[in-house]
């Protein structure tokens, strides 16, 4: 309830009258209240409560999980109450005074001999890491101190706690790393400090050791978490962070171990080598995996623990992933290795499916390592062989376990994604079988409700492939032709799959029909008036919305691919279109894509949109009113509001496009002035991101190239034919540039008649 | 209070295959969107600068 007032400041007393809860006598009076607190800080949004307030919550939070406190329940409410509230504590943690005695009571806390309440403790610590990263520097040896000897000596929870708190610094030093490499002034917001780098001698032995903590079976269980597979986690991050200094104080523990008699030890070693891999350069590492590769290799078949096989596989697929590309200096696949590895990667797919699944992960890198290769892909020989494991493993009785099934069609598609014309003619015959796989999925009856969900992912599996397919034939003339004679068949199927009711099936559906569509053109007309109404059923589907998205960009597809002839339908599709866009119950992220939808029918069906442009403008208009300004709201929330800035300038730009050269085109006039103000308005608010101002500066062009001398003293007028338009001549980005001088020569034109 | 799940990627991609064709349709749509547009301004400027230069 205080998630839904406090925001309208309809229950000011309620802080308040929590607060002097605390100090009531009965413990399980100030638990209650500290959770309450807690809920509290989760829902609402923290510009609603005010600082004093904050600083009374912070002081009864802080105090409730301090040692004195010996109710362990009213410890644990504090704890966790504390962790919610850390987003209130921005000016707090800027007072040393007040960070102090709050790090303290946290760092405190981590001793408490209450196994959940070290937990929560911990969870505080990696929250802080997140958000206080600036601040950490005066307590960073402690809570190394701390981490350390949670993650050797303390039960699981906590431990996993305590590496996660090492995961996020890494997270926080990589997105300062990137700004920088970014930030051509070098002058990034926030300062690194290097804590990974200077903890690493420490660091690395520490994580290593937990490398050797596997539990038995775990990699057949899809929700498994454990100490070895977050210390693995976070020594990958560490070497992204860190680079090359990472190699010296991992390789002795990985010669040590590779070969020992323990499972243990082979595994350790492998996931170790197979974690540093993204992050030191790759000067530094072919050699390693030069040398190593053989072994590996050998590993894969030979040896006797799956453990130490499904990381070897998964290990394969990092070199591959991180060092094998046509376009780095030294191949680590040459000619004299490529057969021993497609063979023995091959092999993997035949063993068990935790194994299987990461051999076809190996192969999916190697296949993109060719993606660039040019005419003749070392690949070619033995296309035919591996597109033929590829489907054996689809067709295995175990293939829904270890999602090997998806892995093997993930990995088929790679392929066929990196593949060259030398093996286009195979790429077309896999066009028919794919089709009898979707026409025999879509045959099954009488299935239980575990066979349908296995023939839905399966049905969702093999559109997605027809989609890979569809594009990558479509991009080139003479397979394009072969592959439309196949299109009615196509189209029939997927027509079938919408019977089936499934999100994924459909949106995997929709794709594919949107890439036909590009590939066949105004042709594709004649599938409308039986596609139509799924059409129109998915952009109904509110509650799966990534089904409504993609099939808003299927629309756009098919007014380009059909340009007027899509007018029939655009009774129907508009009205649905606007519905959507007035409802609060869609998920936000459908809307940007939606406007934009409304230009790509605008463009298509050029003046025989007038019958819907009042409808148009009126929500447009709305909108455009209420996205003009982005003060108050936070990073997050700006770029949302410039993507839908963005979706609204783009139907501008299609409606005006739509009309020019048209005798009608006047009846725009009217919707000149708010267009020009909506413009002026984002451009004085100085937010706007390089794709809006490229789409914003257009419009101008567009305005006037269709509106002309009639609204030339309107363009005058305006801030943006005159500033905004220099500003966007000038910019760093061509596109800008470019959309600005075009824009120029129509103002000019719109002003000089 | 929701508990804190902090399981990362283990062994996987960070995105799924699914999700790259997703973004790939985005961005053809896009682009063919900006051509579109493209196309549609080029039409005219040409019959513009036909029409003034006649």
């Amino acid at each position: 309830i205080a998630g839904i007032e406090l925001p309208q400041k309809q229950w000011p007393e309620l802080i308040g009258s929590l607060l002097s809860n605390i100090h009531q006598v009965p413990a399980h009076v100030k638990q209650a209240t500290l959770e309450t607190l807690g809920y509290l800080c989760e829902e609402v949004p923290h510009e609603v409560v005010d600082q004093d307030q904050v600083n009374k919550i912070l002081t009864a939070v802080v105090q409730g999980m301090n040692s004195s406190e010996k109710n362990n329940d009213v410890r644990l409410a504090a704890a966790r109450a504390l962790y919610n509230a850390l987003e209130f504590a921005q000016a707090n943690f800027s007072n040393d005074m007040e960070r102090e005695y709050i790090m303290r009571v946290v760092c405190e806390t981590t001793m408490s001999p209450e196994l959940k309440i070290r937990q929560a403790a911990f969870e505080c610590l990696v929250s802080i890491a997140a958000m206080y990263y600036v601040k950490l520097a005066p307590y960073i040896q402690d809570i190394y101190n701390i981490t350390a000897k949670a993650v050797r000596s303390d039960e699981e929870p906590v431990a996993l706690q305590a590496i996660e708190f090492w995961s996020t610094i890494c997270d926080e030093e990589t997105d300062i790393l990137e700004e920088y490499v970014g930030d051509t002034t070098g002058d990034s917001d926030i300062p690194c400090f290097y804590f990974i780098k200077q903890a690493l001698p420490a660091l690395v032995p520490l994580l290593l050791e937990t490398l050797l903590k596997q539990e038995e079976d775990q990699d057949l269980d899809e929700g498994a978490w454990n100490i070895a597979m977050a210390g693995g986690t976070c020594l990958g991050l560490v070497a992204r962070t860190t680079g090359d200094d990472i190699v010296p104080l991992v390789m002795p523990f990985i010669e040590e171990n590779i070969t020992k008699p323990d499972w243990r030890q082979r595994e350790a070693a492998t996931y170790a080598f197979g974690s540093i891999l993204e992050g030191p350069s790759p000067d530094k590492l072919v050699p390693l995996v030069n040398h190593a590769l053989p072994f590996m290799l050998s590993a894969l078949v030979k040896d006797p623990s799956n453990h130490v096989k499904d990381t070897t596989a998964w290990t394969l697929g990092r070199m591959f992933e991180f060092l094998h590309s046509s376009i780095v200096g030294t191949p680590i696949i040459n000619e004299g290795n490529a057969q021993q590895i497609i063979t023995v990667l091959l092999q993997s797919m035949k063993d068990v499916p935790n194994v299987a699944e990461k051999g076809c992960g190996a192969l999916y890198f190697l296949a993109q390592g060719y993606e660039d290769v040019g005419i003749t892909s070392p690949i070619t020989p033995f296309f035919q062989e591996i597109v033929q494991a590829l489907l054996t493993v689809t067709h295995r009785e175990d293939a829904t376990e270890s999602r090997l099934r998806t892995s093997a069609y993930e990995t088929l598609n790679e392929v066929v994604r990196c593949s060259t014309d030398e093996t286009a003619p195979l790429v077309l015959q896999l066009v028919s079988v794919i089709m009898m796989e979707l026409h025999k999925c879509l045959e099954a009856q009488n299935l239980s409700s575990d066979e349908r969900e296995k023939q839905s992912e399966l049905i969702g599996l093999l559109c997605g492939c027809l989609t890979v397919i569809i594009q990558k034939l479509g991009s080139s003339e003479p397979t394009k032709y072969v592959l439309l004679q196949y299109a009615d068949q196509i189209m029939g199927l997927f027509i079938r799959v919408f019977a089936c009711r499934n999100a994924t099936a459909h949106e995997e559906a929709m794709l594919a029909i949107g890439a036909l569509a590009y590939a066949i053109g105004p042709d594709f007309a004649k599938y409308l008036p039986e596609f139509y109404k799924f059409l129109e059923i998915d952009l109904q589907n509110f509650e799966e919305y990534q089904v409504c998205a993609v099939t808003v960009g299927v629309v756009g597809d098919i007014c380009r691919a059909l340009e007027d002839k899509i007018f029939p339908y655009c009774d129907g599709i508009m009205t649905q279109l606007l519905k959507n866009l007035s409802s609060d119950n869609l998920h936000r992220s459908v809307k940007p894509p939606l406007f934009s939808c409304i230009g790509d029918i605008a463009l298509a069906i050029g003046d025989n949109f007038e019958k819907y442009l009042m409808y148009a403008m009126k929500t447009l208009q709305i909108a455009a009113e209420m996205y003009a300004h982005t003060s108050g709201f936070d990073l997050e929330m700006t770029e949302y509001i410039n993507s839908l800035r963005n979706g609204i300038l783009e139907a501008y730009s299609g409606i005006f496009q739509g009309f020019k050269n048209s005798s009608k085109s006047q009846i725009l006039i009217p919707y000149a002035p708010h267009i020009l103000q909506f413009l002026d308005s984002i451009y004085m608010e100085k937010d706007m991101d390089d794709i809006v101002m490229k789409t914003a500066i257009g419009v101008v062009g567009d305005l006037a190239d269709t509106l002309g001398s009639n609204a030339g003293s309107l363009i005058q007028q305006s801030l943006s034919s005159t500033q905004f338009l220099n500003e966007c001549l000038t910019s760093d980005d061509h596109l800008i540039k470019e959309s600005a001088e075009w824009a120029k020569l129509a103002i000019n034109r719109a002003i000089s008649v | 209070m929701a508990p804190h799940d902090l399981r990362r990627p283990f062994k996987r991609p960070l995105i799924s295959d699914q999700e790259r064709r997703r973004q790939q349709s985005l961005l053809r749509q896009a682009q063919n969107r900006l051509d579109a547009q493209h196309h549609a301004r080029f039409l005219v400027s040409t019959a513009f600068s036909l029409s003034s230069s006649q």
